[in-house]
């Protein structure tokens, strides 16, 4: 395929905000999980977005929830990219691809308890300005003027990372020139109850690969890219394998077939033969049963030597956004040339068959691939190169 | 947006015609008929799984693929709707607020937006490219448009469906009530023989002018619908109609298609 310029990149997660912040927490080995700002009747840890987010402007207040004010946060500080592509490309030749799996929940989490204590809901509330999946759509296109086509990627945790396929295709296709993609996703209630009911929460912060790992823990945030047909490439969007297990909606394919036909359909498309990848970001969520198939997927794919981390462990998982802001620690490695310690409470699991440095590694990485996988057995792997 | 596709197959659900024969035929089911949607490209076990819009969705994907005798082994399936599994959602809101019981994983796993796609490639076992999106009352606009990418990018037939649940009354009480309808074509490279049509998406624009194929005749619950637009679709191509179609009934950025033969 052809190569998909990165020429900008924002996160945001419980690591801090901006670039900077995140190297900082990486480099040490220091998490952000922590307790759960939500009051819960059970045990686990989260990694929320601890500082304040702007505000939206006051004509778009009726639009302002935490979802829509991270998407604020994400778009300023890929403001100076953002602004000479809108010297370069036309507004409605500028694309807006987001992923998100729970779009406005928090707030109508909030709202319809209310509504069910006091039988009406907040006087401020609006399910279409603040639920719906194209509500932020629409504060991202107010805030930013880019006009080109616009939709929101919900394939749960690969959401994200759906964003950069589909900007390839419509640039390769010639019907956009560049294209906001990314990812946002907030912590709510019903999410954690959720993930509790399966027994897939970890009572402590996560442990990927670990041998007492026992869950995931949820995260909040997100990450956004700025991507083009030219320019000054901070890293490139190599090559994007995008599958479906076709096995069961939250289980994984026990040796994760749909995860091994993801990295080698990214691997093909790049034109890259498996030595020629450094390291992995690892979907790694922390439960047994996904880690073991990625790991039995990479080992199938790529052999037991590659490096493979999962950041999860610092922001937690952020499940729509989970793809986008890997893809943002991806670059880091390749800009930085460190690999952060693979961070989790206990031994490396001896059946984990995959290199999992516990030390930070420094070196020179080129090429990345980042997995996600996600509920229906949708699984997307992006390799990411240097420029 | 120039691509010019062809149109190999069409499928529908509404409550009351269970299929786009019976639409155009104006052949509604009685109303003591159990207007439910059967979930036609589900194997029996995720049929069950699947909720009503699912299924829904299930029946105008069977009807769409057969019209096109395309393979559900390895066509990608695009899913676009606005609200998605809003009913799961509330569901899981009154256990958390109302009742303060735990949650069901099973009902938890298939409130995900993406649920039906997920339940669809396992049915079919679809090992390729599948997908869930949404853009509000643009969601017909936007599921044309991933589907154009995927052909002008060498896939070789994309399923693009769409359909939204009843309107959530309590979440929605001061807008137009709508009922469920769900409306799926089946995109191909132009030229692919057995065309029923051609089609191109035009840029969206605020000028209405120039719309020249009148929307479906639908009752009005389901034109309030964020997919009326693709129903309209499916309705205008099933007529024969050529000319300009809009994508939404007012409520969107203003994308349209355009059909030939």
């Amino acid at each position: 395929m052809r190569p998909l310029l990165v020429t900008g990149y924002s996160m945001l997660s419980a690591l801090g905000r901006g670039r900077q912040q995140h190297l900082d927490a990486l480099a040490t080995g220091t998490t952000g999980l922590g307790p759960s700002p939500i009051p819960l009747e059970f045990a686990t840890a989260t990694g929320d977005v601890k500082i304040e987010l702007p505000e939206l402007p006051t004509d778009m207040l009726p639009w302002s929830t935490r979802l829509a004010r991270m998407a604020a946060a994400l778009l300023q500080d890929i403001d100076e990219p953002l602004r000479r592509a809108r010297e370069k490309w036309r507004p409605e030749r500028i694309a807006i691809l987001l992923g998100t799996s729970t779009a406005g929940a928090e707030t109508t989490e909030v709202a319809y308890r209310q509504y069910v204590e006091g039988g009406k809901f907040p006087r401020d509330y609006d399910f279409q300005r603040q639920h719906t999946f194209g509500a932020v759509l629409t504060v991202v296109r107010k805030l930013t003027g880019c006009n080109g086509p616009s939709w929101m990627a919900s394939t749960a945790c690969t959401s994200s990372g759906k964003t950069f396929a589909t900007a390839q295709r419509l640039i390769a296709a010639g019907v956009i020139d560049a294209a906001i993609v990314g990812g946002i996703d907030t912590l709510c209630t019903m999410t954690l109850q959720g993930f509790n009911s399966l027994q897939a929460l970890d009572r402590v912060a996560c442990r990927p690969f670990r041998s007492a790992r026992s869950g995931i823990s949820i995260g909040e945030g997100g990450s956004f890219a700025l991507v083009e047909r030219e320019g000054d490439a901070r890293v490139l969007i190599e090559g994007i394998g995008e599958t479906s297990d076709a096995y069961h909606i939250s289980a994984p394919h026990p040796q994760g077939l749909g995860a091994q036909a993801a990295m080698k359909d990214a691997l093909v498309a790049a034109g890259r033969k498996p030595e020629d990848i450094d390291h992995v970001n690892a979907h790694g969520t922390g439960t047994h049963l996904n880690d073991t198939a990625e790991a039995n997927a990479i080992k199938v794919v790529l052999g037991t030597d590659v490096p493979c981390v999962s950041t999860k462990a610092y922001t937690g998982h952020t499940l729509g956004a989970a793809a986008a802001l890997e893809m943002a620690f991806s670059a880091c490695a390749i800009e930085e040339g460190f690999l952060p310690p693979a961070i989790g409470d206990g031994d490396i699991d001896p059946k984990i068959e995959v290199k999992i440095p516990t030390e930070k590694t420094t070196g020179k990485f080129e090429r990345v691939l980042s997995n996600s996988f996600a509920f229906g057995g949708n699984n997307v792997s992006l390799l990411v190169g240097a420029p | 947006m120039s691509i010019r596709v062809a149109v190999t197959g069409l499928g529908m659900f509404l409550p009351g015609f269970p299929n786009l024969t019976s639409w155009a035929e104006k052949n509604e089911l009685p109303a003591d008929d159990p207007r439910k949607p059967g979930g036609l490209a589900y194997d029996r076990v995720n049929r069950r799984r699947a909720s009503q819009m699912g299924r829904a969705i299930g029946d105008a994907v069977a009807e769409a693929m057969a019209v096109a005798n395309v393979d559900g082994v390895t066509t990608p399936i695009i899913v676009g709707s606005s609200i998605g599994e809003a009913g799961a959602m509330l569901g899981l809101l009154d256990k958390m607020w109302r009742e303060n019981e735990p949650m069901s994983p099973a009902v938890f796993t298939v409130s995900v937006h993406n649920a039906a796609s997920g339940l669809l490639s396992i049915s079919m076992k679809n090992k390729g490219y599948t997908t869930s999106i949404a853009a509000d009352y643009d969601t017909p606009a936007a599921t044309l448009q991933e589907g154009l990418g995927l052909i002008a990018t060498g896939t070789e037939a994309v399923v693009c469906v769409c359909a939204d649940e009843a309107s959530p009354r309590s979440l929605l009480e001061h807008a137009p009530h709508w009922d469920m309808l769900s409306a799926a074509v089946v995109l191909q490279p132009e030229g692919t023989e057995g065309a029923l049509s051609h089609l191109t998406v035009d840029d969206c624009s605020e000028n209405r002018s120039g719309i020249s194929i009148a929307p479906a005749e639908f009752a009005e619950g389901f034109s309030h619908n964020p997919q009326a637009g693709m129903a309209d679709l499916v309705d205008a191509i099933q007529r024969g109609q050529t000319g300009t179609l809009a994508l939404d009934r007012g409520n969107g950025r203003g994308y349209r298609v355009t059909l030939d033969n």
